[in-house]
């Protein structure tokens, strides 16, 4: 065999793996974005059954953005629409992922960064793979093969199912915290992984490209969180040019009371703490000035009927202007 | 800085192996050699940082003792060429004895260097558990080293090649880089197989052409390593983990289950991993010594580790079993047994204390613990224990008519050999050996089917579809057993077929790893679990 008969045959043999992965990301992708057929963090993916282009602000983020963030009160207050795609343990390989599911459909003009995320180590495995489920999302869904359906081979991909809260979980248990001081002024910087580095720097390009701000958001965390940390988010902020808020050395406004706010002695804050963490929140993106208040606009009636059902479960929300 | 974790990271698979190779496809026969030690050094570089000047010493030194045993043998030939016969035999005592001083100083140095790093903060802290026993109020302090990777294998290749030159096996080599490939060719470092100098170092030095067969029959093993690995290892790691560590929970059969699941793990991960090193090697044309020869076929304790971790089992053999039982001491102790107790029981005492010495040793050279001690002297009890008995039990067979190499015997033979190796995997496996005899105490005493009736046995990471689909490579792997054990060549028989056929093999392979692998959200590969020791 020739050596140009070998490299056709090696070729060939790609194009047909190429092919194959096309045809099984289409088999395993989720069918709609609900979790009997198989997508995962389902509150999360909820954006992607929400109305084209209706999101003003994303946040992402671990447990730390969907526990602090409720945009339904965000809602209430200004009239603009957020959406928290922050899951559990979210590492940024992951957050780079629903970054760039989130904008297939919406263009959200402000990109919200929990920095908790900033400081877990990404796995390097989990990482390629990530990288690798961009292109065949079968390295995403692979462990779908345990509940694959017929209609998961004939069926079209609609995504219609939307989160109440959109994507805030709501804790109204007490755990108080006793950590004390746990912002103590400290001139060391925490390390941040240089690869998380790197990707923070991928989320702040690709906001660029898509007209997008990013800004790095600091929750209140007494576990979590320190003056170190603090440090190394400010220092990354300014390398990159973006705004950082710090929510934990602004106690003066956010007010937050670690003895009935949080629901795990500090880790993260309850639905108290959120409301407040979200009011200061609210306050700082009216005062942007970059968001419309949509509340009068009938596109977005949908938004006040599930503003209804999340006050009879968390009550009424009393905005102060 | 590359993580190379095990080799089955991307980093070895996607990035040093493709690399190593194309530079090697790139170079002149004599400069590939170099191509290989450099990735060998670059591999061993990124995987224990500075600790690779560990291997540097080691082979630096390897090389001076080896030269300084070749001169002493060079001067007592020329000395009993021109000595008269009556002197032969005083030269050959005295040079006999200068020569097993530089073995005693190099075994000094490289046994010592790993006795030290090894095995010090596990006699210090047993050394403080006896002085608390006797009640002394006097401590020692407990060292804490990290070891280079590979240094149980890399040591145990130094030592083997010291006796071979001692022995006039080999020439001492004074071709410093030779020996250097030798001791860091990086497909087989990090946990082996434990090569021989005249199996591996002149073939490595030789570097061979690559070969378009080569590649495709490597390629071919990696995969198949790679199914081993990642759908079956990695994905009973989240039951074994959760047992391991709370066994307190479970009641007997979740003990045995998880017995099971770890040797099939340990097999999985350890062949798999042979297979990946080994298609490495095939893939530069070196034909590495295989580690694995379907040990679950064995039909006893003694057969199972002629098949298992075979290099470990022939290096323990050469050279602890057989020096001694070699020695004057011990050939008395034979001699005499024979006399008094036949030639059957005779043998065996003297024979029994250096199969000692080789499971203590076997034990030891597993890591550091008391569980792993006990290891070593269960495999030693069962293998004399067999061999004691075996006279009884042909004479039994006999009586009742039993063909012993009838299927069925045969069959009985391998369930029980099965049995009794998971038995001594739990306690491999027990964080200690407290935690290994109550698990077994478990295991005996609580053993209820409660788990399965009430299907809580799927609850603890291993649900029932995976059960189903390591039951299907486990029947793979069974089927091409048995196939190798009838010797047919199957990856030969595949590459002789038409070419949709070997692409349909590799489409297999692939897809079972991206669709079957445990990897991603809510998996934990098991770590390179050999590399460990």
């Amino acid at each position: 065999m020739t050596f140009v008969k070998r490299a056709l045959c090696f070729l060939l043999f790609l194009l047909g793996l190429a092919g194959l992965l096309v045809g099984l990301s289409f088999v395993f992708a989720p069918k709609n974005n609900m979790s009997e057929f198989g997508m995962e963090e389902v509150s999360a993916n909820g954006i992607l059954g929400e109305k084209e282009n209706t999101i003003d602000v994303l946040v992402l983020g671990d447990s730390e953005s969907y526990s602090s963030i409720t945009p339904m009160q965000i809602w209430k207050e200004t009239g603009y629409t957020a959406y928290v795609c922050g899951t559990s343990g979210q590492p940024l390989s992951y957050t780079t992922i629903m970054l760039h599911r989130a904008f297939e459909r919406q263009s959200p003009k402000i990109v919200i960064l929990e920095t908790n995320t900033i400081y877990r180590e990404v796995s390097k495995s989990n990482a390629r793979i990530a990288k690798l489920a961009n292109y065949f999302s079968i390295f995403q869904y692979h462990d779908r093969w345990k509940d694959l359906s017929w209609h998961d081979f004939v069926g079209k991909t609609k995504f219609t199912w939307t989160d109440t809260y959109k994507g805030y979980r709501y804790s109204a248990e007490i755990d108080p915290s006793t950590r004390g001081d746990y912002m103590q002024h400290t001139e060391s910087v925490a390390r941040i992984p240089p690869e998380n580095v790197q990707y923070v720097k991928e989320i702040q390009e690709f906001c660029r490209q898509n007209n997008a701000e990013l800004l790095l958001v600091s929750t209140p965390s007494s576990v979590n969180w320190n003056y170190a940390r603090h440090n190394g988010i400010k220092v990354l902020a300014e390398e990159i040019g973006c705004q950082y808020i710090d929510m934990n050395l602004m106690n003066e406004q956010v007010k937050i009371d670690w003895s009935k706010d949080t629901r795990d002695r500090g880790d993260h804050v309850n639905h108290s703490g959120a409301v407040k963490v979200t009011h200061f929140l609210s306050q700082f993106l009216r005062e942007t000035g970059l968001l419309t208040d949509h509340r009068t606009d009938s596109e977005y009636a949908k938004w006040n009927d599930s503003l209804k059902i999340y006050q009879s479960v968390v009550g009424i929300i009393h905005t102060e202007t | 800085m590359f993580s190379f974790s095990s080799y089955f990271s991307t980093e070895y698979l996607v990035m040093l192996l493709p690399a190593s190779v194309v530079l090697y496809a790139l170079l002149p026969q004599k400069l590939r050699r170099w191509s290989l030690l450099l990735s060998s050094y670059v591999f061993f570089w990124a995987i224990s940082g500075k600790l690779i000047a560990c291997l540097l010493f080691s082979t630096l030194s390897l090389h001076h003792f080896g030269i300084w045993l070749g001169r002493l043998q060079g001067n007592l030939d020329c000395l009993l060429e021109s000595s008269p016969r009556e002197m032969r035999k005083e030269l050959k005592r005295q040079y006999t004895k200068k020569q097993r001083l530089v073995v005693a100083f190099a075994l000094a140095v490289h046994l010592g260097m790993l006795l030290w790093l090894k095995y010090t903060p596990f006699f210090a802290s047993n050394i403080n558990t006896l002085l608390n026993l006797l009640g002394i109020d006097r401590t020692v302090s407990v060292p804490s080293y990290v070891l280079p990777i590979g240094i149980s294998f890399y040591t145990l290749q130094a030592v083997s090649y010291i006796f071979d030159v001692y022995r006039r096996k080999i020439p001492a080599d004074d071709n410093l880089l030779r020996l250097a490939l030798y001791m860091s060719f990086f497909p087989q470092i990090m946990e082996g197989p434990i090569c021989r100098y005249s199996d591996t170092a002149q073939q490595l030095w030789e570097a061979p052409k690559l070969r378009r067969e080569n590649l495709l029959l490597g390629t071919q093993r990696i995969l198949y390593g790679l199914v081993k690995k990642m759908v079956v290892a990695d994905r009973l790691n989240l039951l074994i983990k959760t047992v391991f560590a709370g066994y307190e929970s479970y009641d007997g059969l979740v003990m045995a289950v998880a017995a099971v699941c770890y040797t099939v793990q340990l097999y999985m991960d350890f062949s798999g991993t042979m297979d990946v090193v080994l298609g490495s090697g095939q893939l530069f044309g070196m034909n590495l010594p295989e580690n694995f020869q379907r040990p679950f076929f064995s039909k006893t304790i003694s057969e199972f580790w002629k098949r298992w971790h075979i290099t470990l089992g022939t290096w323990f053999k050469d050279y602890i079993f057989y020096p001694l039982s070699m020695s004057g001491p011990l050939k008395k102790l034979t001699s005499r047994g024979r006399k008094r107790l036949g030639n059957h029981f005779g043998p065996l005492l003297a024979g029994s204390l250096a199969l000692f010495c080789v499971w203590l040793a076997n034990g030891l050279w597993h890591g550091a613990g008391w569980n792993y001690i006990f290891f070593g002297m269960y495999h030693f009890a069962l293998i004399l224990g067999g061999s004691l008995i075996e006279p009884f039990v042909v004479r039994l067979t006999q009586k009742l008519h039993i063909q012993r190499k009838s299927f069925p015997y045969r069959c009985m033979q391998m369930v029980r050999t099965a049995i009794l190796v998971c038995i001594g995997e739990l306690f491999f496996r027990a964080e200690g050996l407290r935690a290994g005899l109550a698990m077994f105490r478990k295991m005996v005493t609580e053993f209820s089917f409660a788990a399965l009736r009430d299907q809580s046995i799927f609850e603890l990471g291993v649900d029932k579809h995976d059960c189903l689909i390591i039951f299907v490579v486990l029947l793979l792997v069974f089927v091409i057993g048995v196939l190798q054990e009838r010797g047919i060549p199957i990856r030969q028989r595949i590459s002789q077929k038409n070419l949709a056929v070997r692409f349909a093999v590799y489409y297999v392979l692939l897809l079972l790893i991206i669709v079957f692998g445990a990897y991603g959200r809510g998996y934990v590969p098991v770590d390179p679990i050999y590399a460990g020791f």
